[in-house]
């Protein structure tokens, strides 16, 4: 179990840092693409830029939208019974030897 | 000023982070590519309002935007803070956009900071103030920010499109730095508290939400108290709209929050809308009241010491923390927490540990503090 502990553990981190060595192969292409952008393909066809903003991985999200609250979509029906169960214990009113465990 | 000693970034994303953690840790940064591939680029009035708010509360700070506005170039200063100063947030966003950089920044400032901020106060975008006034000032204590002079007063609200909203914060600035926290008891939910909002609508509005809201509760809790604020007259602002905000207070403290709101969207012709008899139908408050306490039930239901839309703040000011260990509780990383720690990491070089527990489907993350300290208060 502790080593599938430690292989979820290192998953989240590198989903959110990245793994280490990509980081330094996602600048190659980047700089070598500067250098040839001069003024021959100022004009690009669509589907070449497409295929570009594809191939870096960061770029279709580097002008998302800045605010921190997070709106879920589906927002469930809390008058069932199966809902109001799951989250019993996590209020005042339930089972505190449950809520002890967390 | 030397070109190599800015840092560069691309895009519009996370914006107001850039320049807060620029600001703290006195980089320079330049930020290219804003929007350019949009058809209408650059930068929006609402990022440009909150560059002159940084101006306005720091000292020789520098900031240069090219024609197209798909380029700045920022240069942090000393952030001064002091009294009566007045800003107008505008309205293509609310003040609760501006109240989330003016907080970290503000308590690192040379004088504690007075500010009176106008705008919009609700909107479905952005934390309202309510959620501000009752969460987000409170997370500073866990991090030993004093409370005395630490004050905010709603003292007329608005709802988009034309806002007309104003609010007062006294923040007190930190005399040496920061403490570190460990935060990971997320208790029981105890009680749960809220205000709504009506504006230019009819008072019953804030009652009908209400009902609606204590209707989903009353399954789980009895002890629930939502205060009804009706504004009408000046204090009410511009526009027609309403809204409910609403808190979890846990028996360890912990406060979680949800609210929505609505109101006419920019598009809508105001003259038009208050002129004739049939105005385009808004969500009834009861569908209002069900949706904020459905989202806040969500919330409730992810566990963590924080909601969803607090968890790049909690992030942030554990990392400018000094350097000991803080360990904090959330439960799902929303994206804008993941880009907040990976901004983080670029400009403080604080890297978390994130460690999931499967059990209570919750991310635990430690990390040590950067040991960022209150310099400006020493300078001259």
């Amino acid at each position: 179990i502790s080593r599938t502990m430690s292989r979820r553990n290192s998953n989240l981190m590198q989903l959110v840092y990245g793994p280490a060595e990509s980081a330094v192969s996602l600048e190659e292409p980047n700089n070598s693409e500067s250098d040839d952008s001069d003024d021959e393909d100022f004009f690009k066809p669509k589907g070449e830029m497409e295929k570009k903003l594809n191939h870096k991985s960061c770029s279709e999200h580097i002008n998302l939208e800045d605010r921190s609250k997070f709106l879920n979509s589906q927002l469930k029906d809390w008058s069932n019974e199966d809902f109001i169960r799951s989250i019993r214990d996590r209020f005042v009113t339930g089972d505190w030897s449950k809520a002890a465990q967390r | 000023m030397e070109k190599a000693s800015y840092k560069r970034l691309k895009g519009s994303g996370q914006f107001r982070q850039r320049l807060v953690l620029a600001t703290l840790s006195s980089t320079a940064v330049v930020i290219e590519d804003i929007r350019a591939d949009d058809t209408s680029p650059g930068l929006r009035l609402h990022e440009v309002s909150l560059l002159r708010l940084l101006e306005k509360i720091s000292d020789d700070c520098t900031v240069e935007i090219n024609e197209t506005g798909t380029k700045l170039r920022y240069k942090p200063g000393v952030v001064m803070g002091g009294k009566h100063l007045v800003h107008d947030c505008g309205l293509s966003r609310s003040i609760g956009y501006f109240l989330e950089p003016l907080i970290v920044l503000g308590i690192f400032g040379k004088k504690p900071l007075s500010i009176r901020l106008k705008g919009i106060t609700n909107d479905p975008k952005d934390p309202s103030v309510d959620v501000f006034r009752m969460v987000t000032l409170h997370m500073l204590k866990h991090f030993g920010v004093p409370q005395e002079g630490l004050q905010f007063k709603i003292e007329s609200r608005g709802a988009p499109p034309l806002g007309g909203g104003e609010v007062v914060l006294d923040l007190p600035i930190v005399h040496d730095s920061l403490k570190a926290t460990t935060w990971v008891d997320e208790g029981m939910v105890k009680s749960i508290r809220g205000v709504t909002f009506s504006t230019r609508v009819s008072p019953q509005m804030g009652n009908r939400m209400v009902y609606a809201a204590r209707g989903i509760f009353n399954r789980f809790i009895p002890d629930v108290h939502i205060f009804t604020d009706h504004r009408s007259g000046p204090s009410g602002g511009n526009s027609p709209g309403y809204g409910l905000s609403l808190v979890a207070e846990t028996t360890t403290g912990c406060l979680i929050s949800a609210d929505s709101a609505v109101c006419y969207s920019h598009g809508d012709n105001m003259d038009a809308i208050e002129d004739s008899e049939e105005k385009p139908d808004l969500m009834p408050p009861e569908d209002v009241g069900v949706q904020a306490a459905s989202m806040l039930l969500g919330e409730i239901e992810q566990g963590g010491v924080v909601d969803s839309t607090h968890q790049g703040l909690l992030f942030l000011l554990c990392a400018l923390c000094p350097p000991d260990v803080s360990k904090v509780r959330v439960g799902k990383l929303t994206p804008y927490g993941i880009e907040t720690l990976r901004h983080i990491r670029d400009f403080l070089g604080v890297k978390f540990v994130i460690k999931p527990e499967p059990i209570t489907n919750t991310v635990t993350l430690k990390c040590v503090g950067c040991g960022m300290r209150n310099l400006s208060r020493k300078i001259a």
